[in-house]
């Protein structure tokens, strides 16, 4: 089971099952990012293995700002997949142990899946077989393809990750996509957690893991 | 002897007697198309072809090509690549769906046509469940929760979708190894829709 409660004190996310995807939704400018680090750090501070997945960034920072969150992990158990590459396809490991490989285009899904794959090899060979993995954003996946092939794929990801017992948390930027749009992602996955920003507090709240949706909850 | 409803399995080898061989394995339950050489396999390859074992190394256009050709025009068929070594290459990147090494045997041939078979099921009901995955939402981006709840088209469009999700987890397993889920993301792009 998957513990998410130091990040987020829900009850419901206190034993996620191993396989589950969870989509998180969250407009613009309200620290997504920021959650998704902290919860693949608390996951990589417990020895679990991490894949973060960068659409629009840069997936060298993203692993270096997970580090930074703990020192308690180690980074030969994190791997990161950068997809706005202007070169080919590569892999590298870093000087501190961390594993990139990179992607060129956010559109290139089978690059990303063979990506996932190497990460995942990569994970088996230092001895982690279980873990999370982040992908930031969905949003950016929609602008590049469309949002059909968006959600086959993260059908068939969440169905992978299913079989490997990983947990899986994806970002979407809600203020960029109309409601139908948002509401056809949102099947793909087996709950939702959405951040909100009101007079200046950050809240979470949680769908879909139990019957009905928690408070929300200072984040 | 096959039926007009089975499978067809397209045969691209150069060597007759082990293209006859495979022919032999295959009658049972498909229908079988053979082809000498790339050129040929590309003849016969038309929206009709469910799977091509296609040999790697033959004179003319070899087997690369053809799969190159099979990726560009977007046919959905699945291929199969027949080598005479172990491949020394990344297989996942390489674009086909399945390999073998020579020598086949009957049975490795049998399932792995099979799994491709699978792997196409699989998609065609990714993208059922899909378009029901959307007319769901659009009723739920134009319907209040009262209205829907009296809607029997959406209490009987949320029961397609259970079922539909329940027979994807079944075919293939899900998704269980990495062949698999990277020739089911490969074929994500194939039904496009602008």
């Amino acid at each position: 089971m998957y513990d998410l409660t130091d990040v987020l004190a829900v009850d419901a996310v206190s034993s996620i099952p191993p396989g589950s995807s969870l989509l998180v939704s969250a407009p613009a400018m309200t620290g997504k990012e920021a959650f998704l680090y902290d919860c693949l750090a608390d996951g990589a501070s417990d020895e679990q293995g991490t894949v973060v997945v960068t659409t629009g960034g840069d997936a060298e920072d993203a692993l270096d700002r997970i580090h930074s969150r703990s020192s308690a992990l180690d980074p030969d158990t994190l791997c990161g997949i950068d997809c706005r590459t202007d070169s080919d396809r590569e892999n590298l490991e870093r000087d501190d142990g961390s594993y990139i490989t990179r992607v060129t285009t956010p559109s290139d899904m089978t690059g990303i899946g063979i990506g996932i794959t190497n990460c995942f090899e990569r994970l088996h060979d230092v001895g982690v077989d279980r873990g999370r993995l982040g992908l930031s954003n969905l949003s950016t996946m929609v602008t590049y393809s469309d949002k059909e092939t968006v959600f086959k794929f993260c059908h068939v990801l969440s169905s992978r990750l299913d079989s490997a017992e990983f947990l899986g948390l994806f970002l979407v930027d809600s203020t960029a996509h109309n409601e139908q749009t948002l509401q056809v992602v949102k099947q793909a996955f087996d709950g939702l957690i959405e951040i909100r920003e009101t007079e200046g507090t950050r809240e979470a709240r949680v769908k879909g893991l139990q019957p009905e949706p928690s408070e929300w909850v200072e984040l | 002897m096959p039926g007009p409803d089975d499978p067809v399995v397209l045969i691209v080898e150069d060597e007759p007697d082990v293209a006859e061989t495979y022919r032999l394995w295959l009658e049972d339950d498909y229908e079988v198309r053979m082809a000498q050489n790339g050129d040929e396999g590309l003849e016969q390859l038309d929206g009709g072809v469910d799977v091509v074992l296609l040999d790697r190394m033959m004179p003319g256009l070899s087997g690369d090509e053809v799969l190159q050709h099979i990726r560009d025009d977007e046919l959905e068929c699945r291929v199969a690549m027949v080598t005479a070594v172990e491949p020394d290459f990344d297989i996942l990147e390489m674009g086909f769906d399945a390999y073998l090494s020579k020598p086949i045997k009957s049975e490795q041939l049998q399932d792995t046509v099979q799994n491709l078979l699978e792997r196409s099921a699989y998609d065609s009901l990714l993208q059922e469940y899909y378009s029901l995955v959307e007319k769901q939402a659009t009723l739920e981006a134009t319907k209040n929760r009262a209205e829907l709840a009296e809607s029997a088209e959406y209490n009987r469009l949320k029961s397609d979708i259970d079922s539909l999700r329940d027979e994807l987890s079944e075919t293939l397993g899900g998704i269980e190894d990495d062949e698999d889920f990277i020739a089911t993301i490969r074929g994500l792009g194939d039904s496009d829709e602008p």
